[in-house]
């Protein structure tokens, strides 16, 4: 009987285990939800999130498969702590003396490693055996850092000994290799080279265990596995040489233990076909498959991205030289993508990822951490937004002010009777007067204070920012018209535009409608009456939150960040509010679940959640049919209970006039508003702020 | 005097031992130079990291080293820990009732001013508004101290300083010194000691052994890079230090950690579980 734990149960655990350690944040995801070729149950990375297989039940206590979840967890952590990813091809070349010339490639040869992999005719024996030095070393580590850690190491390790080949189905070189690996996984020198002794009596094997020992101090770097690595391709690849064509450089033994330029013939030998594929060779679960030269892609591509993203900022380069190194490195960041998405599938770096659970209404059960959530922030640059706003809605500003002015508490309020204050408070006095006539022990509290009042209220504004909310606002003259139904009919189907990954690559949604001056949209009006509602509140002293929300799918849901709870509002607050634009689907309930979570983890005495909407939830697979709008309505339905049972009041707006119906069945009956005409928005949040806060 | 047989409400320290104190950078010489100016400081950083401790060790060096000419005072160290219903009265005095007449007494700020002791308010941000202002004339070069109930305009004696804290990442927007407080100090900047230092501190405070200083230092460090997770701050030197004492006293090593740190820092399970498991992998 076994006890497995799965990954959505662990994910948040170790999620915070792996900050601690690594002192940055990973996302920890399943390797299913992979596209590429990666076994389900293996582990990977792509430097930004860690892949893990979705279940762990190779053990019988539950303890034992949450370590091996640690282990696998703490090696890949290990992987970026001890600078594998930091090799670069210059520093070898200090350290390793006799590396050949790169070859003419067509193309981006990649970073660091994949420069070095490709210094040799057969890259992925080169590959494979500077990884087998790698896992050696980080294993190591593992074991010196974390002494708590020893126990599950070795249950792992023993675990993928058991799981290994025989030697006997091997090839010879595999066989070699085998006994390499073995030896890693903590297999003794003398048993590993014994058990290929009758195979291989007089094989490189002992050479190759003797270049290991370099890994062995404390000191030992990536650049040290390099040249561990490289020895043993020598011994591997050189002797393969002599076996099959009697290559005479090869069987110069005199070549090998020297740092003389290494065996590889000229550029022209140097064919694909001589690179004996290795990757069907079996991985070992809790090092994982790891391509070290794809993770170093990635991270070259987040900075080419964090570098784009501040270039202009502060920039002092003349106008010609920046656009010169800025197109480079554009090239750059997208041969780096099409790199990485070929491998991984899509990818999403730099923001939070959270686990969010969904009411399946048809089976009436949670799903538990259905759909992942990724938190991101908004940043803008348009800095004159809220001028605008203010220009455009003077008199409306003003109103609203002066609204919310009037919710102000008392100012002050008076505190009676205390120790000490600004006026004597008669009847304490009068009664301490008593009390001593009458021989009573004092009271000394005879004075009245001032106290300002506090209001203590957290409030949430939640907009809903999907495609549909690029549809101009209908004129008033059209006011008779039901606008509503091409708002929910004519919504713009995601699926159809190009591959979701390169569309956000190649054209920001910001572009979409910039040039265009007018007509008016939902999301402008939307986002006006937030900039209203958040000036407002802001003299009123609540604190506030500005939260947008959209995605794509289960996988994809997206929770934008304008403003948080502890942020002062100021330029940047405004330009990220001006940044809210409309995206893709509704998926409302994994965003209300997250809003609530965030309110919750806010201090104050009245917690508010509003959502602004312009449609009913849909998702194209929020249900089993995308048609079925019963399942989204549901889950929704459920998540605002599940908010109100938390302590959070809640409440939609909704510009969609067919809005009653579903509405209706949402929520609760006085926590709805349908407002027929988008431009009442910021009046009606007045509306709906003041009543719930009274 | 009835006044005299009322408790202080405050913390006086006569400070007859030299409280242990490890510099983190320059502070001492810093904190030496403002007080040989009478300038007031003001010490920023996180809950536990020892500002406290420093202060007291201040005080010690200042008014009871063998050469000080300040030996004679009895309390030389006056501590406020301040709150949102410290009032300006609270600090200065207040008449009190007893039997048929009213005795007024001194606040600790008062009596601080009155006999050249060093007055910390701790955690300033924390009080009433109204209570800040108090301290303006005494922390320029008047060095003045108005007590509007008895009409006394109250000279700071030369040996006075006023020494304030405050803790810049905790409910910063909501809590904040106001400019014309804040610019009337010298600033000290605290933060957790680095590994090595906050380890030496861990064994010197706790009689632990240096092997499990040095764990718990990098328990504190790893438990720190979780600190946005439903806990404002890291875990503190402070609470490290408690844990490294129970292990001393007996009890195991990751159930010291458990209810030293993981319980203390954060009520999120979650978060409590990941720090349980970090405790785990980094002890033997």
């Amino acid at each position: 009987m076994s006890d497995p734990v799965a990954l959505v149960d662990a994910q948040r655990v170790l999620g915070l285990f792996a900050q601690g350690i690594g002192g940055r944040y990973l996302h920890l995801k399943p390797t299913q939800s992979l596209g590429g070729s990666f076994r389900p149950q293996s582990v990977t990375t792509d430097g930004a999130a860690i892949f893990l297989p979705e279940q762990v039940d190779l053990f019988e206590t539950r303890r034992d498969n949450l370590g091996f979840y640690r282990i696998a967890v703490l090696h890949q952590i290990g992987l970026i702590e001890a600078g594998t990813y930091a090799f670069t091809l210059e520093t070898a070349r200090e350290r390793i003396p006799g590396l050949p010339a790169e070859r003419p490639r067509l193309g981006d040869a990649g970073v660091g490693l994949a420069r070095f992999f490709g210094l040799w005719p057969q890259p992925s024996l080169m590959r494979l055996l500077f990884m087998l030095c790698e896992d050696l070393r980080i294993d190591r580590r593992i074991a010196r850092l974390y002494p708590g850690a020893r126990s599950d190491l070795a249950r792992a390790m023993r675990h993928a000994l058991a799981q290994r080949p025989a030697f006997e189905t091997l090839s010879l070189r595999a066989a070699r290799l085998e006994a390499l690996l073995r030896y890693t996984l903590g297999v003794p020198r003398a048993a590993a080279c014994e058990a290929l002794q009758a195979l291989d009596p007089h094989g490189p094997l002992p050479a190759m265990l003797d270049a290991l020992d370099a890994l062995e101090p404390r000191c030992a770097d990536v650049y040290d596995s390099a040249q561990a690595a490289l020895r043993c391709y020598r011994l591997v690849a050189g002797l393969a040489a002599i076996e099959t064509d009697e290559d005479p450089d090869a069987s110069d033994p005199g070549q090998r233990s020297s740092s003389a330029a290494p065996a590889p013939p000229g550029p022209g030998q140097a064919t694909p076909d001589e690179d004996e594929p290795v990757d069907d060779y079996p991985d070992i679960e809790f090092r994982g498959e790891v391509m070290p030269e794809l993770v170093q892609r990635q991270m070259r591509a987040a900075q080419i991205e964090a570098q784009l993203a501040n270039a202009g900022v502060g920039s002092i380069d003349p106008q010609q030289v920046t656009d010169q190194g800025e197109r480079q490195m554009r090239r750059q960041l997208e041969a780096d993508r099409v790199a990485l998405y070929r491998a991984f599938g899509h990818l999403d770096a730099g923001s939070r990822s959270f686990l969010i659970d969904e009411w399946d209404f048809h089976g009436q059960r949670y799903l538990r951490g259905w759909c992942r959530l990724f938190e991101r922030r908004l940043k803008g640059e348009d800095f004159e937004f809220i001028d605008r706003v203010r220009q455009r809605h003077g008199a409306l500003a003003r109103r609203i002010k002066r609204q919310f002015m009037s919710m102000r508490p008392e100012s002050y309020r008076r505190e009676r009777p205390v120790r000490d204050g600004e006026q004597l408070e008669i009847d304490a006095l009068v009664e301490q007067v008593v009390r001593r006539r009458t021989g009573q022990p004092p009271d000394d509290r005879v004075y009245m204070r001032r106290e300002r009042g506090q209001r203590e209220v957290a409030c949430a504004l939640l907009l809903d920012m999907s495609a549909s909310t690029d549809y101009p606002v209908p004129q008033p003259t059209s006011a008779g018209e039901d606008t509503a139904a091409d708002t929910t009919n004519g919504r713009q189907d995601p699926a159809e535009e190009e591959d979701p990954y390169l569309w956000a690559a190649q054209r920001s949604p910001d572009d979409i409608a910039a040039e265009q001056p007018e007509p008016r949209r939902v999301i402008d009006v939307a986002r006006e009456s937030l900039a209203l509602m958040c000036e407002a509140l802001d003299t009123l002293g609540d604190s506030h939150a500005v939260y947008g929300f959209s995605g794509y799918g289960r996988d994809e849901v997206e929770f934008y960040v304008a403003k948080e709870f502890t942020e002062k509002l100021g330029a940047r607050s405004w330009a990220a509010i001006a940044q809210m634009k409309p995206r893709r689907s509704t998926r409302m309930g994994a965003a209300i679940r997250h809003a609530s979570a965030k309110l919750r983890a806010h201090e104050a005495r009245t917690r508010l959640l509003i959502v602004i909407s312009d449609g009913f939830p849909e998702d194209h697979d929020y249900g089993p049919d995308r048609n079925d709008h019963e399942y989204g309505i549901q889950d929704t339905a459920l998540a605002l209970r599940e908010a109100e049972r938390d302590g959070v009041r809640t409440f939609c707006v909704t510009v969609d006039r067919a809005g009653r119906d579903y509405l209706r069945r949402m929520c609760e009956p006085d926590r709805y508003m349908v407002i027929d005409e988008i431009e009442e928005l910021p009046e009606a949040l007045t509306k709906v702020y003041r009543a719930m806060t009274r | 005097m009835i006044a005299q047989t009322l408790p202080p409400n405050d913390e006086g320290h006569a400070l007859r031992n030299e409280p242990w104190y490890l510099p983190q950078r320059d502070e001492i010489a810093l904190f030496d130079a403002a007080y040989a100016a009478r300038l007031p400081v003001l010490l920023k950083g996180p809950t536990g990291c020892g500002k406290t401790r420093f202060v007291e060790h201040m005080a010690w060096r200042l008014y009871r080293q063998q050469r000080s000419a300040r030996r004679q005072l009895d309390i030389p160290l006056l501590t406020v820990a301040c709150h949102e219903d410290l009032t300006a009265t609270d600090l200065v005095g207040r008449h009190l009732l007893a039997g048929d007449q009213t005795v007024w007494m001194d606040g600790p700020l008062t009596r601080a001013v009155r006999s050249g002791a060093i007055c910390y308010l701790d955690e300033v941000v924390e009080a009433r508004k109204d209570t800040t202002v108090v301290v303006h004339a005494l922390s320029d070069h008047r060095r003045l101290l108005p007590i509007e109930k008895t009409g006394e305009l109250l000279d700071a004696h030369p040996d006075f300083l006023l020494v304030i804290s405050y803790n810049p990442g905790y409910q910063s927007v909501l809590k904040d010194l106001k400019p014309s407080t804040r610019q009337r100090f010298v600033s000290i900047e605290f933060d957790y000691p680095a590994p090595e230092q906050e380890a030496m501190i861990i064994a010197h405070e706790s009689g632990a052994e240096p092997q499990l200083a040095q764990t718990l230092a990098r328990i504190g460090l790893m438990v720190r890079n979780l600190k946005e997770h439903g806990f404002e701050e890291g875990v503190s030197t402070r609470l490290l230090v408690y844990a490294a004492q129970l292990t001393v006293g007996g009890i195991e090593p990751r159930r010291a950690c458990d209810v030293a740190i993981a319980r203390a820092v954060t009520d999120d399970r979650d978060v409590q579980q990941a720090i349980a498991e970090i405790v785990d992998i980094v002890l033997p």
